[in-house]
């Protein structure tokens, strides 16, 4: 009885550990993201964060069937590679109407890694891959 | 008189103490030295192929590879990669590159997504990355052999040769932490022992290929070859950006005084929350 609960609690305690040491890395895989699933939410950006190693953007969902407002972030590559892709600071500012396609968070968290984002009122859209220069012929 | 006597002693006292010190600086100084370049030094280097300017990686080969090139894995260390690709494809890819340390060689060749700007100088070449804090190699071309003990680094020790056309760099006294990676999450540390040989060659203008030979012999069974490829630009907005990585871990906030500071990020699901965020 008491080796079995010894057992539990050790468990327990295993269990506790492991979610107080799940990974939050600033720098990580995009694997963490389902890229079998595509997402496309309509809302009104929060915030753009232009910083390393990953930008990430903000925005604010209001559900089509009605209820409190969600926040969603969605995260994408560096500004290095961003800026060769065509994108500054001020491609996303708070108040900007977007439309965000991206790959969710597995277990479905309002988060996810960025496809593109298209800016509604100019219709613009931003993609977020790595240019390759023009290869040589 | 007998002051002056005390006085001359000290004096005497400090010639022989500064003459000590000047031999031992002297001693210290009597290694090799890195001779000021000349104006022959200079147009030498135009003489070489023009490795110089920002070069990008091919990320899609970099995928392509990690199907089609497997590095030759001890049996050991092959089951630790299969783990590996298992949870990568499960969503729980491992975090080889979350902790911000440089990348370390040979992975800043492999896997990295972000450029690097290439510098050619008398008796060196110089790379320089854009993430994990604007990691650096430096490849020494001034004909100098490696130490003979020398300190293990994230990048370890590089000289290089040119053989005709081709740059020839020869790595060791890599950190036995440092990844041999295939991905951002699939790889392991080195583990000691490794040597890297590098032929970095042009193919067309704006083409360069680095041909590795990767001998790691804790988790490699035979020598491991596989090329990379990058891509030059004269684009302005091709050049190389500041990549602090450790700056993810952090937000813009005000502190008390007003002062613009960093303060450190709240993750939400890996995710740093915004700083106006809830």
């Amino acid at each position: 009885m008491t080796r079995a609960f010894l057992k539990q609690a050790a468990a327990a305690f295993s269990i506790a550990a492991m979610a107080a040491c799940l990974p939050v890395f600033a720098h990580h895989s995009f694997a963490v993201y389902d890229k079998t699933k595509v997402l496309t939410l309509k809302g009104v950006v929060k915030e753009f964060q232009w910083a390393n190693p990953h930008c990430v953007l903000w925005f604010v969902v209001k559900p089509e069937g009605g209820g409190e407002p969600q926040e969603w972030g969605v995260e994408t590559t560096s500004p290095g590679v961003l800026t060769r892709s065509g994108w500054t600071r001020n491609s996303i500012k708070p108040g900007d109407h977007v439309s965000v396609e991206f790959n969710p968070l597995r277990d479905g968290s309002h988060g996810g890694g960025l496809n593109s984002v298209t800016l509604l009122d100019t219709g613009q859209k931003l993609t977020a891959g790595f240019a390759n220069p023009d290869k040589d012929k | 008189m007998s002051h002056c006597v005390a006085r001359i002693i000290v004096n005497c006292l400090g010639v022989t103490a500064f003459g000590m010190l000047g031999a031992r600086a002297a001693a210290i100084q009597s290694g090799p030295i890195d001779p000021p370049p000349t104006l022959q030094d200079y147009q030498a280097l135009a003489k070489l192929p023009d490795l110089s300017g920002v070069w990008t990686p091919d990320v899609g080969d970099q995928a392509r590879q990690e199907t089609q090139n497997m590095p030759p894995w001890t049996p050991k260390i092959a089951k630790q990669i299969d783990h590996l690709i298992a949870e990568e494809e499960a969503g729980r890819p491992f975090p080889i590159i979350d902790h911000c340390f440089p990348t370390g060689m040979p992975s800043y060749m492999l896997i990295t997504h972000n450029a690097f700007e290439l510098l050619v100088t008398p008796g060196r070449i110089t790379l320089l990355g854009e993430g994990d804090g604007n990691r650096l190699r430096r490849i020494y071309t001034d004909g100098r052999p490696h130490p003979a003990d020398p300190d293990p680094s994230f990048h370890g020790h590089s000289i290089g040769r040119w053989q005709g056309g081709t740059l020839v760099v020869d790595t060791v006294a890599v950190f036995p932490q440092s990844y041999l990676a295939i991905s951002e999450s699939v790889g392991v540390p080195n583990n000691g022992g490794m040597h890297i040989v590098e032929h970095l060659h042009l193919k067309g203008a704006n083409t360069l290929l680095d041909d590795l030979e990767i001998t790691a012999p804790k988790i490699l069974s035979k020598t491991w070859k596989t090329t990379r490829i990058y891509y030059r630009t004269r684009e302005q907005k091709f050049d190389i950006v500041e990549g602090v990585c450790a700056q993810g871990y952090f937000t813009e906030a005000l502190d008390e005084s007003g002062n613009a500071i960093f303060k450190p990020a709240q993750f939400r699901n890996g995710v740093p929350v915004g700083s106006e965020s809830k």
